[in-house]
């Protein structure tokens, strides 16, 4: 079959109003169902006919998906609220400040009128084999084009590579995984709830699936506890261009400080690997040490333990390191 | 059902990826329905032993043999388990995943998978070298005791000639294994330049992507075959009439009763000692 | 300079087309709707290069509503010969509008029109193709290895056949857009030139963007093509054979490098070089003896990417035919030089072609003569019997809109202590694509000798064919390439001796009638118009406060460092031999006929205000006539190469000057007196018998017949200019005239860029805080759009350097940024934070207006400033390739400064 892009093929389109019409719909359909929400990732799937399903289920009707509510002093976040509204939400900035830095860091200002939070963290890598819809592992084939002797792999993994070395491009996944969020995932047949973290799969675990998302379900909502409130935050993102562009290593941080001693602190990078990841190890180390120059340079030593660089990404391995060395120093700038 | 998964390179050329993985149901089926069907017929046909009378007679003249015979020398019989063991291994990072059971299993693959070929090949040589080697091969001389057997199946006798040191069945089921194991084998050490390891550098190029579709179903299809063939084999390795063989397995020996009751002396000459090793 | 006290030269305003515009209401090309309209889709190559061996389409005719599919068996038959005048050249071994022999990923097989275009693309998915593939290369330094496969079955190069000497007269009836640039039908073309102008057949438009010097440096070559009819041409095409005066014919063959040349690289880290194409080879006075004379030689590779033009309006277009004419709505850069491309490659007559272009959105050199897939829908509605629309999406739009040729270069450069260069010894390889030859690299050459003026120099080169979309100019064409290459040598060579960046660029300088290039006619070289790039680095140097930025240079504050730079660039900036025309109507308005395309310069309508301000007409009262070749325009030049300022102000000066002779005349029979007596000025023509209004003249006009109302034209206008003329005769008076100014020396325009930079050293992270252009463009006609175009050119410039790429996968040779953000041009927010801009204002001496091109020259600027600044902050062994991206900065500042980029891959 000639290949043919940017013409979305014909398919049934569901419009439901509440979470329980939408997972009955996705029940009904299973396995040839498309869940679309802000629809940034979702139509260059179905533009470019790489993806086929007959039915897609749009979210944007369903109220209660959407918008930002306080709950036990932190707030819990519809899957389907736009990052603009995360970002301009006074709650989030005044108590979350990571969480709006990152968001507004997504792309572009009309991405983020339209792309949603929960699409954010759910969204496919960016990896440009993948997107150019050939038989790879992450498609179901058997190969992995980013990964050989002359592979372009300059955005891809350093870390967890496993067959697979595509990574994830969420900007909001770090800052959730700091703020020690929860998704809450529902289905017909009821709810469970994971941490940040555990959101996300890589390609050990599922070369296929980005997230824990199984047919049938839906992330509903993410809820941030107050344990994190107006802790020390870093974000920082890198990427080629000023804006609309997709992180070359991003990185956030909340800590919290007694003195000048990290008493507790969360960390996690994205782009490193093709989940965002939390490092423990890096929280283990730094966590009742003084916040200088040496126990970030220390942490950011750590941080890169084990990162394999493949022909045109090993940049990202001192960037990281340095990324994390910023994340656990602050903003506060060496003056060396 | 689908037999074969084919996707598209680059070029928007059809390649072959996979086998298709509902045929590991199927096979899955198979063996456990062949499992079924043997087991029952067993229990409902009536499957005579050789007379009792006939082996008392032989262990009585054979009084000069030694009371256990080696059937399967120490380093046969660890050659045996590791390859069990890397085999069980090998199918359960396989498939468990393709079941739904998800963990990281590509390294425990390949890493069991060297243990399989590094047996194999330890296998092939000593059985070249130090072993009959071709007590385990199939001929036209075992034309009369496959009569016998489908006779012993169909019609219920006992009698005809008897087996040499290893069981028709036996050899049956190695040769498929060799078949087999060395095509999954061989094109598993191919597959390896396609994941990260640190033995050689990864190159998924190096075979064009037709020969690689080829491999891969080849690989594939093994595998499946391979559950099929595990289950009858553990199958037949618990069966109580087979169990004497599965003990010498463990321990090595059988007794001289069992040897003079299953086996032909001319065919499997313990006293010279050349075979029984 | 003087206060300017023109009412509208130099003043801003409001061009009519820019309401429609902001609001949505122009209409572009894929905007028209006619009933009847058919879809269409096309299908594309999967493969690098391939040879179609079946098409199987009766699938897809057989689904309802699919009305008409073609493919390259539907073709018109292609044409012999050489550039027509079209702006094309057929050549038996260039690009088809469809193939069955792709030579990259992504070129059109097929198209099938439907009435809708998911019909069309369902359709496509039902048709059978079976491809052989073909060896294939991406790298044009792969494709010059020993026993490497070409991109074409013939070879990896084009080898232009020997000249012949062209008959006499042969300028005149010759190419006319080609002529612009390379004149390839001038009566003594250089060594070099002449080869240029036959090795791109494409375009002679692309030629005409081209930085080679003119065949006579009198401009005789360009003023005899300009009255060349287009017509005549096409039709002589026709006729079979082609016409006098038309460049041999080039064609594909093979030349690959020697083993030894790629060792001998290996071992130096450079670039290899070998035997330079055929032809692509000059010298200018004594290299070796020039390098002897150095106290610092500095040997630098540089490698260029290859970008796509991306203008923000993809290359849609739509046809119908009636009464026997095709009717084009498309997306072109020039409005009346997109007739003879047309017409040729749809195969009629260019008089049986109505092209429509009122809004282009942008072509940055990719739509010159507009665009050939433009055939598509044009051939596809006549065997339909319907309109065709075709819509080009950005992934298409990455296959066929034209890109830059990728440069990879190497350069010796030797300096005298005091900072003058010696000597240049050049090579520049050109990443060519599958199709007609490109001339960047030969641009580097005269951009480099021009810019940096050594006493001594070698140029060798060869554009190599690969399997990559087709290229072709782009924006400063080689010129940017070439200052990219040169600008960190200046840098790091002002470093090393000690002497100030700003300094060693203005002793480097050419200034006045600059010479630069090959020898042309008794051993000397071409030369400028006049330059004066030192004055601008003066002014530069002041409004960009670079004594107080080269100050902090290079100290970190913090995890931050700043550097500054500077960078000089140069391209042509205009042709002549066009025809102006207007008429002023008996109601006091006055009607100019603009054939320059609208693509977003505003000199569709600037030069306009040239005739307006010299007849003394009130601006309220003009109205420009433009983007339908329906409605009698007259010829023009391209609307490119940064031409149309200066060659249609001299038009537009040419038939003001017309139209004043036939006021005064006009004035002096009703009022009596002496015609010179009369002047014109304030819509009045005014003298000692009184005065008339414009309006009055215009109906006297009318009743005196003959010249003044247009029944009576000059002979030397073109034949389209003829035709058009004749078709507004009687309407009023007629201002018509050939721009037969005189010019001595080449016409080229420069640009000085400042740039500032701040990186952060632990990200490799940086930001553009501050820039500066200084344009030497002579009279500034319109200071809004000059800035525009200044900043948008840079930005250009400065997007190759920091960001904008192409990214190919090798052992496919298929592309993996084909959109808008893998290939990452700049976004608004990597524009630099503050950007001032300053015009000298000096006027060009040969030209009656004194105003040149402002299109080209920013780019290099930019491209070059922002290296500089870039290497001023963090050390000049970081980079040698663009674009430079934070990761090229940190791996470097990683391993103590030095680079660990990839020297030569192409398309990382």
């Amino acid at each position: 079959m000639a290949v043919i892009r940017d013409m979305m093929p014909v398919f049934e389109l569901f419009q439901p109003a509440s979470i329980d019409e939408a997972l009955n719909l996705l029940d009904a359909h299973r396995g040839d169902v498309w869940v679309l929400g802000g629809g940034m990732d979702s139509f260059d799937w179905l533009k470019d006919r790489t993806k086929r399903v007959s039915t897609v289920v749009d979210l944007s009707q369903v109220g209660e998906l959407r918008g930002i509510k306080e709950a036990n002093g932190g707030l819990e976040i519809g899957a389907t609220t736009t990052l603009t509204e995360v970002v301009h939400h006074p709650v989030v900035r005044e108590k979350f400040r990571i969480l709006a830095e990152a968001a507004e860091m997504v792309a572009s200002p009309q991405i983020r009128n339209q792309a949603t939070l929960g699409g954010n963290v759910s969204q496919d890598t960016r990896c440009w084999y993948y997107r150019s819809g050939w038989s790879c592992y992450r498609a179901g084939g058997n190969i992995c084009y980013a990964d050989t002797p002359t592979a372009i792999n300059r955005e891809h993994a350093i870390l967890q590579q496993d067959r697979c070395v595509a990574v994830s491009p969420s900007d909001t996944a770090p800052a959730l995984i700091a703020l020690d969020a929860e998704f809450v995932i529902r289905s017909t047949g009821g709810e469970r709830v994971v941490k940040a973290e555990e959101y996300f799969l890589g390609p050990q675990i599922d070369i296929t699936h980005m997230t824990v998302l199984r047919p049938g379900e839906l992330l509903t909502a993410i809820r941030i506890p107050a344990t994190w409130a107006n802790a020390q935050f870093y974000w920082e993102k890198v990427r080629d261009r000023n804006v609309w562009d997709f992180p070359l290593v991003n990185v956030a941080s909340a800590m919290k400080l007694s003195g000048t001693t990290i008493s507790d602190v969360r960390i996690a990078v994205g782009a490193v690997a093709a989940r965002p990841l939390r490092l423990t190890a890096v929280e283990a180390a730094t966590k009742g040490k003084p916040r200088t120059e040496e126990t970030a340079s220390a942490a950011g030593e750590l941080a890169i333990q084990g990162a394999t660089p493949l022909r045109y990404n090993a940049y990202k391995i001192p960037l990281m390191r340095n990324l994390v060395k910023r994340a656990i120093r602050g903003n506060a700038q060496a003056t060396t | 059902m689908d037999f074969l998964t084919w996707g598209r390179n680059p070029w928007g050329q059809r390649i072959l990826t996979h086998i298709s993985w509902d045929l590991f149901w199927a096979a899955l089926f198979a063996g456990l329905m062949f499992l079924v069907a043997h087991a029952s017929y067993m229990i409902l046909s009536s499957n005579r032993k050789r007379a009792k009378a006939e082996t008392d007679a032989l262990e009585a003249a054979n009084k000069d043999l030694p009371p256990l015979i080696t059937r399967h020398t120490f380093m046969a019989r660890m050659f045996h388990w590791v390859m069990a063991f890397s085999m069980f291994a090998l199918l359960l990072t396989a498939f468990l995943p393709i079941v739904g059971i998800r963990f990281a299993w590509v390294q425990w693959h390949w890493m069991a998978g060297l243990l399989l070929t590094a047996s194999i090949i330890y296998h092939i040589i000593h059985a070249a070298f130090f072993m009959d080697f071709w007590s385990i091969w199939i001929g036209p001389k075992d034309i009369p005791e496959f009569r016998h057997e489908m006779a012993a199946e169909l019609a219920g006798s006992g009698d005809g000639p008897k087996t040499g040191k290893y069981p028709l069945g036996n050899r049956l089921y190695h040769l498929a294994l060799v078949v087999v194991g060395l095509s999954v084998s061989i094109s598993g050490m191919l597959m390896m330049s396609r994941v990260r390891q640190p033995i050689f550098q990864r190159n998924p190029y190096i075979m064009a992507d037709t020969t690689w579709g080829f491999t891969y179903v080849l690989h594939g299809a093994c595998g499946v075959a391979l559950v099929g063939l595990v289950i009858a084999h553990v199958y037949f390795a618990l069966r109580p009439e087979k169990f004497w063989i599965t003990k010498s397995m463990i321990f090595g020996t059988i007794t001289r009763r069992q040897y003079l009751e299953h086996h032909d002396p001319r065919r499997w000459n313990v006293r010279s000692g050349a075979a029984g090793r | 300079m003087a206060e300017n006290t023109n009412k509208l030269i130099g003043q801003n305003y409001t061009t009519p087309d820019i309401v429609a515009k902001v609001t949505g209401k122009a209409k572009y090309a894929e905007d028209y709707r006619v009933d009847g309209m058919l879809w269409t889709k096309l299908m594309l190559s999967p493969m690098p290069h391939a040879r179609v061996k079946n098409i199987d389409v009766s699938a897809a005719l057989a689904m309802p509503g699919v009305k008409a599919i073609i493919t390259a068996d539907d073709l018109p038959e292609a044409q012999g010969g050489g550039t027509l005048g079209e702006g094309v050249q057929a050549s038996n071994q260039g690009e088809k509008i469809l193939t069955k022999e792709p030579a990259y990923e992504g070129e059109p097989i097929l198209a099938v029109a439907a009435v809708d275009e998911l019909t069309a693309a369902e359709a496509i998915e039902k048709i059978v193709v079976e491809y052989e593939p073909l060896p294939f290369v991406v790298d044009p330094i792969e494709g010059l290895r020993p026993g490497s496969p070409n991109a074409r079955l013939q070879g990896n190069t084009w080898f232009a056949r020997q000249a012949a000497p062209p008959p006499a007269g042969a300028a005149a009836g010759g190419a006319a857009a080609g002529a612009a640039g390379t004149a390839p039908g001038a009566a003594a073309p250089p060594p070099g030139a002449a080869v240029a102008g036959a090795a791109t057949p494409q375009q002679g438009a692309a030629a005409g963007a081209s930085n080679a010097p003119q065949g006579g440096t009198r401009g005789a070559g360009p003023a005899a093509a300009g009255s060349a009819p287009a017509a005549g041409a096409a039709a002589g095409a026709r006729a079979g054979g082609p016409p006098a005066g038309a460049p041999p014919r080039p064609e594909i063959q093979e030349l690959k490098w020697e083993q030894a040349d790629f060792d001998e690289a290996a071992k130096t880290g450079h670039m290899p070089t070998g035997k330079p194409a055929p032809g692509s080879e000059w010298t200018f006075g004594n290299p070796e003896e020039g390098f002897k004379q150095a106290d610092l030689i500095l040997e630098e590779t540089f490698v260029s990417q290859s970008t796509g033009h991306q203008p923000l309006e993809t290359r849609s277009a739509m046809a119908y035919w009636q009464n026997g004419k095709l009717f084009l709505y498309g997306s072109t850069q020039s409005t009346v030089q997109t007739i003879g491309s047309v017409a040729r490659w749809v195969g009629i007559k260019p008089t049986e072609l109505v092209l429509v272009s009122e809004y282009t959105g942008g072509g940055f050199g990719s739509k010159i003569p507009g665009a050939i897939s433009m055939a598509i829908p044009a051939l596809l509605s006549k065997k339909a019997q319907a309109p065709v629309m075709m819509r080009i999406s950005r992934e298409e739009e990455h296959y066929i809109g034209r890109a830059r040729s990728g440069i990879h270069s190497r350069v010796k450069v030797g300096f005298r202590k005091d900072g003058k260069i010696t000597a240049i010894d050049l090579y520049a390889v050109g990443d060519n694509g599958p199709y007609e030859a490109q001339g960047d690299y030969r641009s580097v050459g005269n951009t480099v000798s021009l810019c940096y003026q050594p006493a001594h120099m070698r140029f060798r080169g060869i554009t190599v064919l690969t399997n990559t979309p087709p290229r072709t100019s782009q924006r400063a064409p080689g010129g940017m390439q070439g200052n990219g290459l040169m600008e960190p040598v200046m840098a790091k060579a002002a470093r090393k001796l000690g002497i100030d960046e700003v300094e060693i660029h203005k002793i480097n300088a050419p200034h006045g009638k600059a010479p630069f290039g090959p020898a042309v006619a008794r051993g000397r070289q071409a030369y400028v118009t006049s330059c004066f790039i030192p004055e601008a680095l003066d002014k530069g140097r002041e409004l960009f406060n670079w004594d107080e930025k080269k100050a902090r240079s290079g100290k970190r504050v913090g995890t931050k460092v700043r550097g500054c730079g500077v960078a000089v660039s140069a391209y042509s900036g205009g042709s002549t031999g066009f025809d102006g025309l207007f008429v002023i109507k008996p109601d006091g308005r006055v009607q100019f006929q603009s054939g320059i395309g609208n693509h977003g310069t505003h000199s569709v309508i600037d030069v306009h205000r040239v005739a307006a301000e010299m007849i003394g007409a009130d601006w309220s009262l003009c109205d420009v006539v433009w983007g339908d070749t329906s409605k009698n325009l007259p010829w023009t030049s391209i609307s490119a190469g940064s031409q149309t300022t200066h060659a249609m102000t001299r038009a537009a000066h040419a038939a003001a000057t017309d139209a004043i002779a036939k006021l005064q005349e006009i004035a002096a029979k009703m009022k009596g007196g002496n015609p010179a007596a009369y002047k014109v000025g304030g819509g009045k023509v005014s003298g000692p018998g009184g005065s008339i209004t414009l309006a009055q003249a215009a109906q006297k006009a009318i009743e005196l017949g003959g010249k003044y109302d247009g029944h009576e034209l000059p002979t030397d206008i073109n034949g389209l200019t003829k035709a058009s003329a004749a078709k507004l005769a009687g309407m009023g008076l007629m201002g018509v005239a050939k721009d037969n100014y005189p010019r001595d020396g080449q016409t080229q325009s420069y640009a000085v860029g400042f740039a500032e930079v701040e990186v952060d050293v632990e990200t490799g992270k940086y930001s553009i805080v501050d820039f500066t252009l200084i344009a030497d463009v002579g009279i500034v006609v319109n200071p809004r759009s000059l800035q525009g175009q200044a900043f948008g050119g840079a930005m250009l410039g400065i997007g190759h350097a920091i960001s904008q790429k192409w990214v190919y996968d090798q052992h496919y040779g298929v592309p993996l940024a084909k959109r808008f953000h893998y290939n990452r041009p700049p976004t608004i927010l990597d524009k630099p934070v503050e950007m001032k801009f300053a015009a000298l204002n000096i006027p060009d001496p040969e030209t009656p207006v004194g105003a040149r091109g402002i299109g080209e020259p920013p780019v290099g600027a930019g491209y070059g400033a922002v290296m500089n600044a870039l290497a001023a902050a963090v050390g000049d062994e970081v980079f040698r390739r663009t674009p430079v991206t934070p990761d090229v900065i940190l791996m470097a500042l990683e391993h103590g400064g030095q680079r660990q980029h990839e020297a030569l891959t192409a398309h990382i």
